[in-house]
């Protein structure tokens, strides 16, 4: 016991880091979308990086505490709220039995996570508890749902400095990794793509993040389907790029102009449709080296 | 023939070939678990394809370039086989019938071929699992007899129900839980491909192969198969 859902709100889901070992399955990763705010958000509870915590989209959420519990809501601001009143974000809080925590409306980003010291305790499902809705593995927050926890007290205050909070109103730049199919692009066709401000569109979900903007005028669109990673940009048959996400299919046959770093995925994650965004050359030593360091601050192992 | 590319930061992608051939596959998946055995403290996934396989690493015990070099010195030591290889064969029994086989009816006109002949060029090829992905446990089978190969629909189905046998080009394949989709549907199976079942994870893998066996209408109703 430890949560009861009063209101389920518009997407809220379990996630942890995802399924990393299921690709020869065609199970697709999972796990959050923002990966800088989940990790913060288990660091400021000294919980283990991998533990699962409530994505919450958009908001409409409402929570009963059934235990005292020790949280961190780390990500996006929709006006969270313990018993009606505004709570402070990116740090730890004593909550209270019967508390209601509240998540009203977007107003910087769009996705939030709730942390709860331990992680929550939801079922583990291939190796993972985070939910994808697409492969039908579990389900998204349901009114009455009982999300079970340890209670927990008796921690120290920890917060993020509040300089380094992450500004999610800025337009964005995707460091793009020159991957895949990169080489077969012309010239005229990579100064069009990276010249050009696109928009994310209204197609925009866990699976993957459609871009609004000038098409880039392609021969040949179809090639024999291969391994799709984590951030890998297709340009469809309409010359328009669409970044693969967390919850997408593990094979595809569209050309792929490169792979977006990682980190600025985490910052997709809060774009609602109409942002900016912009895509600039990254180089794989780059990549490796700021990934490792965010990997040894969090004390994320992937392979553990 | 064997190239390594990168494919993000922690993952290459390793093509052995670059056109479809039915002895990648098998070759692909003991490559696989060759680099698997080796680097089992590094590789973190792996995930095949019908010529090519990514992988991904962890990034704490190996950079690009030494990794892709590691793995360049296996491919050149690895031993890959033209032959035959011994394979799992799964049996899998379908209903091809208008009730079940939504595009049936339309394709034996397109075709004009007879139902029977229809049956005869899908069951009595053995195919091979080439990939797997689209959704968990979807075996991309090949190849389809070219007179019953036929392109996917222009406007994909919302629902097509689980276990439902369709052809995309020279491809085939049993959906197996309902969803949406864009293949030419045939026939269903009974046989409970879905999660429900999680040891279905391991149903398929590339490299296996598949054989189709028509069953009766009756045999399929009393076995519980719903039109």
């Amino acid at each position: 016991m430890s949560f009861k859902v009063i209101k389920p709100g518009f997407l809220s889901t379990i996630q942890d880091y995802g399924r990393l070992c299921h690709g020869a399955y065609g199970m697709s990763q999972s796990g959050v979308m923002d990966e800088h705010a989940f990790s913060w958000a288990n660091y400021l509870l000294e919980n283990n990086f991998n533990n699962a915590v409530l994505e919450i989209t958009f908001g409409g959420v409402e929570l009963k505490a059934l235990d005292d519990m020790l949280i961190c809501v780390c990500g996006a601001d929709l006006g969270f709220k313990i018993n009606g009143q505004l709570a402070p974000i990116w740090r730890n809080i004593q909550i209270k039995k019967s508390d209601v925590l509240s998540w009203n409306l977007p107003i910087h980003g769009i996705r939030t996570y709730l942390a709860v010291k331990g992680g929550f305790e939801t079922p583990v499902l291939y190796g993972s508890r985070s939910i994808n809705l697409r492969e039908n593995i579990g389900t998204k927050l349901a009114k009455n749902d009982v999300l079970s926890c340890q209670p927990s007290s008796g921690q120290l205050a920890r917060f993020m400095v509040p300089q380094y909070l992450p500004n999610y109103d800025h337009d964005i730049v995707l460091r793009l990794l020159p991957s895949y199919q990169y080489d077969t692009f012309s010239d005229s066709q990579k100064i069009l793509f990276f010249s050009q401000s696109y928009r994310v569109s209204q197609a925009n979900d866990r699976t993957g993040c459609r871009l609004d903007g000038a098409p880039i005028a392609i021969k040949k669109d179809k090639m024999i389907s291969e391994g799709m990673s984590y951030g890998s940009v297709e340009i469809a048959t309409n010359g328009l790029p669409i970044i693969l996400l967390k919850d997408a299919p593990t094979i595809g046959g569209y050309l792929k102009i490169g792979t977006v770093f990682s980190l600025d995925l985490a910052k997709l994650a809060q774009k609602q449709p109409n942002a900016k965004v912009k895509f600039e050359l990254m180089n794989i030593h780059q990549a490796q080296k700021e990934r490792l360091k965010f990997n040894q601050f969090f004390e994320i192992e992937p392979n553990s | 023939m064997h190239k390594i590319i990168l494919a993000g930061e922690n993952s290459i992608l390793i093509y052995f070939g670059d056109k479809i051939d039915n002895s990648l596959p098998k070759n692909i998946a003991n490559f696989a678990n060759a680099l698997k055995n080796q680097f089992s403290d590094v590789v973190i996934d792996l995930t095949p394809s019908y010529t090519s396989l990514l992988v991904s690493y962890d990034l704490s015990k190996a950079s690009y370039f030494k990794f892709s070099a590691d793995v360049q010195a296996i491919l050149d030591g690895f031993e890959f086989s033209d032959s035959n290889q011994q394979s799992n064969l799964i049996h899998i029994p379908v209903y091809y019938g208008f009730e079940t086989g939504l595009d049936l009816e339309r394709l034996l006109a397109e075709k004009n071929i007879s139902l029977d002949e229809f049956i005869q060029l899908h069951s009595s090829n053995e195919y091979l699992v080439h990939a797997i992905g689209f959704s968990p446990v979807f075996a991309f089978l090949g190849e389809v007899d070219i007179r019953i190969q036929a392109p996917r629909l222009a406007t994909p189905r919302i629902k097509i129900p689980a276990g439902s046998v369709g052809i995309a080009d020279s491809q085939t394949a049993v959906y197996p839980s309902d969803s949406s989709g864009g293949w030419n549907i045939i026939g269903r199976t009974l046989l409970d491909l879905s999660l429900d079942k999680p040891e279905n994870l391991e149903k398929f893998k590339t490299g296996d192969r598949v054989q189709f066996y028509a069953i009766t209408r009756n045999e399929y109703l009393k076995f519980g198969g719903e039109l």
